[in-house]
């Protein structure tokens, strides 16, 4: 059993309680219908159609974003009060979020971080908001009288901790000056590890920065404990449901009805395969072609295998054949089965199509 | 990917959304205007008095700072009195700490202080390292971040080097040198890759002289990494003689905690000593005295948001920062909501400078006078007076003092009571609570004036006598209140007299009762010294008690009558909305948002918020110009806890084309309508991407788990019950 697995077992107990506690669980659908028995269109032919799908009560959508127009003043007031705006409710609120901070904070520089993506680098963005602050201080001390007297270390040189020194430095004695960082999807893949959530409880926490952030997931404010957010967030929430559609936030989700899970799969077992030699290539050929033969048996039995490949010189001994297992158990590749008769059995987790596929993929 | 009515690949906007981060614009220069000091712009602000409507969100901001900061500054203030003893006690232990390292040491001799080993000269090794454990009372670190940096500052300005280490930096993943480094960055302010204590040694040796100790502050002991924390115990401890160190440790649970946590080799260098700090609810009930009760700067709220508060604390939160967090998120609304609550500001400058508002309210512009007199609290009080007020400044001035007398009185009152309650330890915030209601007073007021009248209904009479029930607290107090010894009434009595002082009607009655206690104090005393036969005695004894007895009585019901008489709650008084902060829903939903309910209830109930005309009257049933993810969620409540893609694909087909082609024609534009007309195969796949993008939605939800490799026809539900 794998941790998927355990994890999904666990989760069924909890499950279970809530469902005995929901009304009419007796009439529950209970269904073994295949996805296959749907007439699926191709993955490719999907995203175009999906990309061009008329959006429903387009009308009704727009005036509900614009109707939120007359909280912006109050939302500049929270800000300003040193809270941090929580936004949540459906639809997309990236919109909504940049419209207001192009209307409302022009006064302040403002950056965005596009939470929905796999991958940022939070400590760019501190370097990024530190300069902003800095030059939004030159600015008005210029305006106002005096000089800058300290001479700068690059911000690009210096530790994340002495960045966030200076965006909470209290020595910036310029009334009301602080830089925004918008964060669409605080909970989003790239930023959901508690180390992102530390260093953006810490962001927020400075005094000349404000955040306003997004969420998405229904299990969001479990990121934080309390810590994080009474004293650093310090989250002023606002229900804002747009029901826009989630163009960005979904470029990097899979299409279900695409197929998506065996095409993924057979990809990177191709991959995989041509990174080996060509002798466990044709040893797993072995284990496939016998699989595709009989579709309905547990799986091949070690040491059916161990014999076919000495028949055909793939493998010298017990101890060559196990490495090239070992080799594939890691990637994934298959599987240990125990067959009625007690026998170790191998078998492939791929449907025989894909399996099919693969075969085509390494010859 | 784009649709080619959106944004084109091209657009800069787009390859934006494909950046991790970007800058949406620098701060414009109109920013310097606002950048003028704020008193100045106030003045102006108020004297070009058209201005102030549409322009006082800057009067607003100016509010609220000076609001907010008074009262911080009290919070801070009252906390750290709360801590001022136990803080003492842990400077006195440090220093006796420090000499007794120090007599152990003996002279130094600098050249060789940058190796572990000390070089005693008399005693032999000692690697005793001092331990503070400060218990917190508290499972919430929250609460106690503040009362350690405040130790901190303490014992900085008692002459000790200080380091506050968070519980964070004793994790696994930095290892030791992630504790070294933030202990040597605050000490020696720079920042070392490679940190090593020999460092701290020399550093030591060059700035300490040995004549200050060096004190470690970990907030929370239990949420270190058990092996780095014993590491850095081990290595403290073998440098002990080198660098006078003394650590201070927060223990959220038990004496046993040290045990739990650490290695048993940290644990034999460690010489305990233990402190406590007081509970959050003593804590919350200090802050409610001089923030709320004593109201530091004319702020209040409703007895409604009152009792939120204390349920939020009692029942879900229990940390005494949510509630201070709480009361700031009430002043901001109180100040949007409310246009003319910047009178907020006024309050707190008069009774900082005795500089009186009535000038700054003549500056008012007509509106907001007019505004202020349509008050609904103003409206219900003008109804029963019945009198001609002319509706300006002065009478507003007026009003506002009034209010502000009321409150005095008030507050008086109530802190007499709960100084009586003090000795049943009756908490103040369940007495403020009960003197916050306004039913509860108009309950007691009507019951009163019913009894002079002797006419009531039965019915309404027990009605109120169930009301008056709910004043538990005060009652209690006043009932235990008789049978307070004589000596600690008379105690009672000389601090209500304090109390009142600025009130006099309730001074007056005080003194009189006091006057009236003291003559028989000296009756008594008088027949105690010419009265000699033991007969007698007996009988003036129980004279005494007789006596002592009806003081208390008349204690009680003078108290009973400071309650019915004197104690209006905000509430009950004119122009309250100003001040008052009422509206509990809007302060619930900022201060601690529940998107697993809300969102779940967006997608249920979506024609609600959209209002549109074409869903909202289709009842329960399903109609195709729904949203899909909305189709698609409301389907979703009629599987188990796995959902059949197939089934559910199925069904989403069937309610979005069946119950009608006419519905889909009507709301179909013409593109959609081409698209109809062509090929079965593209609407095929068009009915397939929106059920793909659905899903997607509901999987950014968070309210769908995807095929499992188990099941991979099977999408999972995540939250069951709304």
């Amino acid at each position: 059993m794998d941790v998927d697995e355990i994890e999904e077992e666990e989760f069924g107990f909890s499950r279970n309680y809530f469902l005995a506690k929901e009304l009419g669980s007796s009439s529950r659908k209970k269904s073994a219908r295949k996805l296959s028995e749907i007439d699926l269109v191709d993955e490719e032919e999907l995203r175009e159609v999906a990309a061009s799908i008329e959006p429903k009560h387009e009308k009704e959508v727009n005036e509900l974003i614009s109707s939120y127009q007359s909280l912006y003043s109050k939302w500049l007031f929270v800000l300003r009060s040193g809270f941090a705006l929580l936004m949540y409710g459906f639809g997309s609120k990236k919109a909504l979020i940049e419209d207001f901070a192009s209307k409302s904070l022009t006064e302040y520089s403002v950056v965005v971080v596009n939470g929905y993506l796999q991958s940022i680098n939070l400590k760019q963005v501190v370097i990024t908001l530190a300069e902003l602050l800095w030059d939004q201080v030159k600015l008005r001390q210029k305006t106002t009288s005096g000089s800058l007297c300290k001479s700068q270390q690059p911000f690009n040189t210096r530790s994340m901790s002495d960045l966030l020194t200076f965006l909470d430095s209290p020595d910036l004695e310029v009334e009301d000056c602080f830089v925004c960082i918008l964060v669409h999807n605080i909970d989003g893949p790239g930023l959901r590890d508690s180390d992102s959530q530390q260093c953006l409880a810490s962001i927020a926490a400075c005094s000349h920065v404000r955040m306003v952030a997004s969420i998405d997931h229904v299990n969001a404010p479990l990121l934080w404990d309390k810590k994080m957010v009474h004293t650093q967030f310090d989250w002023y929430w606002c229900h804002v449901p747009t029901f826009a559609p989630y163009k960005v936030e979904s470029m990097f989700f899979p299409f279900i009805l695409a197929h998506g899970g065996s095409a993924q799969s057979v990809k990177t077992a191709s991959i995989v395969l041509q990174s080996l030699t060509p002798n466990a290539q044709n040893v797993f050929k072995v284990l496939a072609e016998h699989q595709l033969a009989h579709p309905d048996e547990e799986g091949m039995p070690i040491n059916n295998l161990y014999s076919t490949c000495r028949e055909r010189f793939l493998v010298s001994s017990q101890v060559t054949l196990n490495s090239h297992l070992t080799e594939f158990k890691d990637h994934e590749l298959i599987k240990t089965k125990r067959n009625s008769d007690g026998q170790d059995c191998l078998c492939i987790p791929l449907t025989n199509e894909a399996l099919q596929k693969l075969i085509a993929d390494i010859v | 990917m784009y649709s080619p009515n959106e944004h084109p690949p091209t657009d800069p906007l787009a390859e934006n959304n494909l950046q991790p981060f970007f800058v949406l614009h620098k701060a414009s220069k109109s920013s310097e205007s606002t950048a003028v000091t704020p008193g100045r712009a106030t003045k102006r602000r108020l004297d070009s008095s058209s201005k102030v409507s549409l322009s006082n969100e800057n009067l607003k901001m100016e509010a609220f700072r000076c609001v907010w900061s008074k009262i911080e500054s009290k919070i801070k203030d009252v906390l750290r009195s709360i801590n001022a003893s136990v803080f003492d006690e842990i400077g006195q232990w440090v220093r006796e700490s420090f000499n007794e390292i120090c007599s152990c040491r003996g002279p130094v001799d600098p050249s060789n202080s940058s190796l572990p080993y000390p070089f005693v000269h008399n005693g032999g090794l000692v690697k005793k390292l001092f331990t503070g454990l400060v218990f917190t009372k508290n499972i919430e670190t929250v609460d106690d971040i503040l009362t350690f940096a405040e130790l901190g500052l303490h014992l900085k300005s008692h002459g000790c080097y200080v380091a506050n280490i968070s519980s964070l930096d004793f994790s696994t993943k930095n290892g030791i040198g992630g504790c070294l480094r933030a202990f040597l960055r605050q000490l020696l302010m720079v920042d070392i890759e490679a940190a090593d204590v020999s460092l701290l040694a020399s550093w030591y040796s060059d700035h300490g002289k040995y004549e200050k100790p060096v004190v470690v502050i970990i907030e929370d002991m239990e949420r270190c990494s058990g092996a780095i924390l014993s590491d850095f115990i081990n290595m403290l401890s073998e440098w002990s003689v080198k660098i006078p160190i003394i650590l201070i440790a927060g223990v959220a649970t038990s004496a046993d905690a040290p045990r739990n946590v650490l290695t048993s080799r940290a644990l034999q260098y460690l010489s305990t000593s233990i402190f406590s700090l007081k509970c959050p609810a003593e804590r919350l009930d200090a802050i409610i005295e001089t923030v709320l009760v004593k109201n530091c700067a004319g702020f209040s709220v409703g007895h409604k948001v009152a009792t939120f508060l204390r349920n939020y604390f009692l029942r879900q939160d229990g940390t005494v920062s949510s509630f201070v967090r709480a009361l700031k998120m009430a002043i901001v609304q109180q100040l949007s909501i409310e246009p003319l609550s910047f009178v907020l500001k006024l309050s707190v400058d008069e009774r900082d400078s005795k500089r009186s508002w009535h000038e700054d309210l003549a500056n008012l512009p007509e509106e907001l006078i007019k505004h202020s007199f349509e008050l609904p609290s103003y409206k219900k009080y003008s109804v029963n007076r019945n009198n001609y007020v002319e509706l300006n400044a002065t009478s507003l001035g007026h009003g506002l003092s009034e209010m502000q007398r009321l409150q005095e009185l008030w507050r008086s009152c109530l802190m007499c009571l709960y100084e009586a309650g003090r000795y049943h330890k009756v908490a103040l915030l369940d007495l403020y609570l009960e003197a916050l209601d306004p039913e509860l007073y108009n309950s007691r007021l009507s019951n009163h004036g019913c009894d002079s009248a002797k006419d009531r209904s039965l019915l309404s009479n027990n009605d109120k006598l169930f009301k008056l029930q709910k004043a538990e607290v005060t009652n209690q107090v006043i009932r235990k209140m008789r049978d307070l010894p004589a000596a600690k009434l008379s105690q009672l009595l000389k601090s209500w007299e304090r109390f009142t002082e600025g009130s006099m009607e309730v001074h007056e009655k005080i003194m009189e009762l006091q006057s009236q206690m003291v003559s028989e104090d000296v009756k008594g005393h008088k027949a105690e010294l010419t009265d000699i036969s033991k007969r007698h005695i007996s009988r003036r004894g129980l004279n005494v008690e007789k006596d002592a007895c009806t003081s208390n009585d008349k204690a009680a019901t003078l108290a009973g009558q400071m309650i019915r008489d004197s104690m209006q709650p905000i509430e009950c008084i004119p122009f309250h909305e100003l001040v008052c902060f009422k509206d509990v829903d809007n302060l619930q939903s900022a201060l601690a948002g529940d998107p697993r309910r809300r969102i779940q209830i967006d997608l249920l109930n979506f024609y609600k918020i959209l209002k549109c005309g074409c869903c909202s009257n289709s009842g329960g049933t399903l109609s195709p110009s729904m949203h899909e993810t909305s189709i698609m969620y409301t389907l979703a409540q009629e599987h188990g806890d796995l959902i059949n893609l197939h089934d559910w694909f199925q069904s989403f087909k069937a309610s979005i084309s069946s119950s009608g082609n006419k519905g889909l024609k009507k709301l179909a534009s013409p593109k959609k309508r081409k698209e109809n007309t062509s090929s079965q195969n593209n609407s095929d796949a068009l009915l397939q991407a929106r059920f793909c993008r659905a899903v997607m939605e509901l999987q950014i939800t968070g309210l769908l788990r995807m095929p499992s490799k188990r099941r991979p026809d099977c999408v999972q539900r995540v939250a069951f019950g709304v």
